[in-house]
């Protein structure tokens, strides 16, 4: 198995707002959908989850709730709020130009051809 | 935001219910990771060991998680107030030491302020108070600083001062008002038109009085407050144009004042119109305010009290221009001021308010002092134990955080039983006269004071963090380990703190204590001035001649011939007398006389002084001295010719060289004919009229009744024995002459005396028991930081012993430390009272601010408290067992 990536500071909070976004999950969920999203490349350390969930419910982007968990426990879910939904989109935007202009100078071979 | 708040109130709100969910949380994701592995292969415990660890620490993850809650400072300050209040329990000493100080010493302070603040502070109740002012004459050079205003002035300047929207007179009296046949006598107040809309608060019903109302013979109308409307017509609604007697005469109701309505400090409960007769609005009656009526104005919203003032004095000039009496008036001094209606109200009390605020600080300033070094006892105790948790990592944050939470337990308890205090205190300075300061009637303790109160305890509580924050901070873990294994002098910066704040308290307190003895000494000198008559057993009380029975003097004469003679021969009596004005009455009118062929020296200008009219044995019944001559006696009003008695004053003043007798005068001040002159019979001493601390030498003059006229008379009626009985003879023997005459304000004239002292009686008192208080917060905190010294060496005491010294040398040693911080505190304290001297030197009577005789006491005073403090501890030191001291560690 290959060493999963070191996820970068402030990435950790779009990840996790990423995979809510999809379908309501619990804590641990969260943790194995980024895995499963990032085809196992990214790993987030579990002691950081939780106080991270915690910090965006506080900030009002997720919502949780208590419900049934696949094997019927209960088990704590959280959602994409719409003020979620809207960070969400600025972050990955945001992400998208830094990494295309990281990219665009990390390709660059020679000065002349820019 | 909101969100965030809504958040963080729900976890704060649903505490236990956000840890529970917390923790289930938390387990179920480590149950689903430990199933996840077991179904990866690993066995049961191994899996839970994984998955456990993966998750971290689990304490850290959940103080994460609230921290990501904004709960931690919550949770920091609830532990910290827990431990301290437990702390606090543990130590009853301290705790009931610190909160009776500040409760007493808050407590103190909130009085005091809710006194300066009623006086001083708070506007007038009328809308825009701020804009009322009061204008009255003054003759500085006649002695006259004072003469209120006259109906001419108020007919002059009705409309043409521009600055003034409005201006209006009004006089204090009583009256005898009610039914028919009512003898109830009631404050009253005469006002002229736009006096309610010059305050600002018109009638709630009715109407004011109209000019036409202002002549007497249509003057027969009346205004009721709400109260007397409550009260004597059962808030009846169509009360207007109903009659009610006043004085013996009906009057109709034409108004009714707003509910509350009070002006200034009167009581008056009934408004009559100020009328007067058409003699009286001449120029000639410019100058006969006699104190009587005071005026007030309202400004223009644009105006000012300089422009105000500007256009009186051009008015006055003008005035001035064209009448006879111009250069004497002039040569008075006279100028009519215009000043602040709330300033002048409270000119009296202001400095002495001032005065005990201060005084109260200072005390509050002791206490506080005291606190903080019992707090830096305390905290040095704790040394130790803060050293070991800052070793073991907790910040200085931390420890900081715990001192000001139980800084802030401390305070606000102590605030907080402070109100209590401050509500008895009120009472207490009610009881001791404040009711009857100007406008002492607004003090209250209200939620104002409240406030106030509040915001002296945070600013008090800041105040007293500032040094123990500091002095644990600059404590580093490693010297506390140290110092506390060895038990030596410990935390030299601790202590120099220590001693610093005895210097300053001794400082203050000796600055307190010299203060409070020069107003003491003050009062003491003001009570042995003689009044100039014998204010034992003898009683005054005061009639209104009023009605159709007394239509002239003349009756007025017979009628007070009669109650002489039956008041004379009653069994207690050994003398009465009447007289139209009596000393400390409160009325210090002055009028004018004239010396027949006195030529004034240059510089010299016409004198106001005081007039009597006095009928019966008027001043054998006041106790008063003879100089020459003889006195005046009832036969005198009947007399063809003239004369008259005047005092030692007004004699050395016209005649220096001491031929006072068989000189003549004028009242008034214009020479008249023969027939109007009086002759000079008798020469008296002279007697203080206003109050005991009065300087002027005015004089005064004393006429038959019959001379000088007036249907407001007082009765003096001196015994042999006590004064109650007097007062029941003074009511039957009226009773029996005219059942509709109502006797008002009987007291003995030793009363009035007591009452004209309270402006110096209850600051004096006041000042004595905050200094009382101080004397005994200094020596509390000289024996804590004398203790808490000797505590602290036990172990270097226990050897010094062991090795042969005495216990002589152990308590000098600590009595000089005691001594040295004595000395220094005395040194700075003199300075300061020396200061404090200079300033409150103009309330002080007949006392100069740096009298020895006080320093000295005050001095000795808290030399000796702060011995007395010092030589316990000392002893305790001095007697210490080696043995014990030494097997302590």
């Amino acid at each position: 198995m290959a060493k999963p990536a070191e996820i970068l500071p402030g990435t950790l909070d779009m990840l996790i707002l990423k995979a809510v976004s999809l379908d309501p999950l619990h804590g641990y969920g969260v943790l194995l959908r980024i895995r499963q999203i990032s085809r196992e490349a990214i790993d987030i350390p579990q002691g950081s989850l939780y106080p991270a969930l915690y910090r965006l419910e506080h900030q009002g982007l997720i919502a949780a709730e208590w419900g049934q968990s696949e094997n019927n426990r209960k088990a704590k879910y959280y959602k994409l709020t719409a003020a979620g939904r809207r960070r969400l989109r600025e972050e990955t935007a945001g992400w998208k130009r830094l990494t295309s202009a990281i990219d665009a100078a990390l390709n660059t071979s020679s000065l002349e051809e820019s | 935001m909101l969100a965030r708040v809504r958040s963080w109130w729900r976890a704060a709100a649903g505490r236990r219910e956000f840890e529970s969910s917390m923790s289930a949380e938390l387990e179920f994701h480590i149950e689903q990771y430990a199933e996840d592995l077991m179904r990866a292969g690993a066995g049961k415990q191994e899996a839970y060991r994984r998955a456990r660890m993966e998750l971290g620490g689990r304490n850290s993850v959940e103080e994460d998680c609230r921290k990501a809650r904004g709960l931690q400072w919550l949770d920091e300050v609830g532990r910290n107030a827990r431990f301290s209040a437990r702390l606090l329990r543990k130590s009853p000493a301290f705790t009931t030491a610190a909160l009776l100080t500040l409760a007493l010493c808050l407590g103190a302070n909130l009085t005091i302020f809710a006194v300066v603040d009623a006086i001083l502070v708070r506007p007038l109740p009328f809308p825009d108070a701020g804009r009322l002012v009061t204008i009255f004459n003054t003759y500085p050079k006649a002695g006259v600083e004072r003469d209120g205003s006259s109906i001419t002035n108020y007919y002059e300047r009705r409309g043409k001062i521009a600055a003034f929207r409005s201006v209006s007179m009004y006089a204090f009296g009583t009256a005898v008002v009610g039914g028919a046949g009512s003898t109830a006598v009631t404050e009253i107040t005469w006002v002229t038109p736009e006096f309610f809309a010059t305050l600002g608060r018109g009638p709630a019903r009715g109407r004011e009085f109209s000019d036409a109302e202002m002549n007497p013979e249509a003057d027969r109308v009346v205004i009721l407050t709400d109260e007397y409307w409550r009260s004597h017509f059962a808030s009846d609604p169509s009360v207007l144009g109903k009659q009610i007697w006043v004085d013996g005469s009906p009057r109709t109701v034409v108004g009714v004042l707003p509910r509350g309505f009070r002006f200034l400090s009167s009581k008056a409960e009934v408004y009559l119109p100020l009328s007067s007769s058409a003699e009286r609005r001449t120029p000639q009656e410019r100058h006969s305010g006699g104190n009587v009526m005071q005026m007030i104005a309202r400004l223009r919203p644009d105006a000012t009290i300089e422009q105000a003032q500007a256009e009186i004095d051009a008015q006055n000039a003008a005035l001035e221009r064209d009448d006879p009496k111009a250069k004497m008036i002039a040569d008075a001094g006279f100028r009519s001021l215009v000043v602040s209606l709330h300033g002048d109200q409270v000119a009296t009390v202001r400095p002495v308010l001032l005065l005990l605020e201060a005084g109260v600080l200072v005390l509050l300033l002791i206490g506080g002092v005291n606190l903080a070094n019992l707090l830096l006892i305390r905290a040095s105790g704790r040394l130790k134990e803060i050293a070991v948790r800052r070793a073991l990592g907790a910040s200085g944050r931390r420890v900081v955080s715990e001192v000001l939470v139980e800084i802030c337990l401390l305070t606000l308890a102590g605030g907080v039983l402070a109100m209590p205090v401050g509500v008895a205190g009120v009472r207490l300075v009610n009881a001791l006269g404040a009711q009857q300061l100007p406008l002492g009637a607004y003090i209250v303790f209200d939620a104002r004071v409240v406030l106030a109160g509040l915001v002296m305890t945070i600013v008090l509580g800041a105040a007293l963090a500032v040094p123990v924050a500091w002095f644990n901070l600059r404590s580093l873990p490693a010297d506390g380990l140290q110092s506390a294994s060895r038990t030596v002098t410990t935390g030299r910066a601790g202590q120099a703190l220590r001693h610093a704040f005895i210097v300053a308290q001794v400082a203050l307190g000796l600055v307190l204590l010299t203060g409070a003895g020069l107003l003491g000494l003050s009062l003491k000198r003001a009570m042995e001035v003689s009044p100039g008559f014998r204010a034992d057993h003898a009683i005054a009380g005061r009639v209104s001649l009023v009605g159709n029975r007394y239509p002239s003097p003349e009756a007025g004469r017979e009628f007070t011939e009669r109650l002489v003679k039956d008041l004379e021969q009653r069994p207690g009596v050994r003398w009465a007398g009447i007289t139209t004005n009596i000393p400390f009455s409160g009325y210090n009118g002055m009028s004018a006389a004239t010396v027949k062929g006195e030529v004034l020296r240059p510089g010299q200008t016409v004198r106001g002084n005081y007039s009597y009219g006095v009928a019966g044995d008027y001043f054998e019944a006041m106790g008063m001295v003879l100089r020459a001559g003889r006195f005046l006696n009832a036969e005198d009003s009947q007399r063809k010719e003239r004369i008259c008695v005047v005092d030692e004053d007004f004699a050395r003043y016209h005649w220096p060289q001491g031929n006072a007798l068989g000189q003549k005068l004028f009242q008034g001040t214009r020479p008249g004919s023969d027939a109007e002159a009086f002759t000079v019979v008798g020469v008296v001493g002279s007697v203080k009229q206003a109050g005991l601390t009065d300087e002027g030498t005015q004089g005064a003059v004393y006429y038959p009744y019959i001379y000088r006229p007036d249907s407001k008379i007082f009765i003096v009626v001196r015994g042999s024995v006590r004064t109650e009985p007097l007062k029941a003879d003074l009511q039957s023997a009226l009773r029996q002459l005219d059942p509709a005459l109502a006797l008002t304000g009987t007291e003995a004239m030793s009363d009035r005396i007591a009452e004209s002292l309270l402006v110096r009686r209850s600051p004096a008192l006041l000042a004595a028991l905050f200094s009382g208080m101080a004397v005994l917060l200094i020596a509390i905190g000289v024996y804590g930081v004398l203790s808490y010294s000797v505590a602290q060496r036990q172990r270097e005491i226990g050897i010094r012993i062991a090795l042969g010294a005495g216990p002589v040398e152990i308590r000098r040693q600590f009595l000089s430390i005691g001594l040295r911080l004595l000395a220094a505190g005395v040194a700075i304290g003199l300075g300061g009272a020396w200061m404090m001297g200079r300033a409150i030197e103009a309330v002080l009577f007949h006392v100069s601010g740096h009298s020895a005789a006080v320093l000295a006491e005050a001095t000795g005073l808290i030399g000796l408290a702060a011995l007395v403090a010092c030589f316990l501890p000392a002893q305790k030191a001095a007697t210490t067992s080696p043995v014990r001291a030494l097997a302590a560690e």
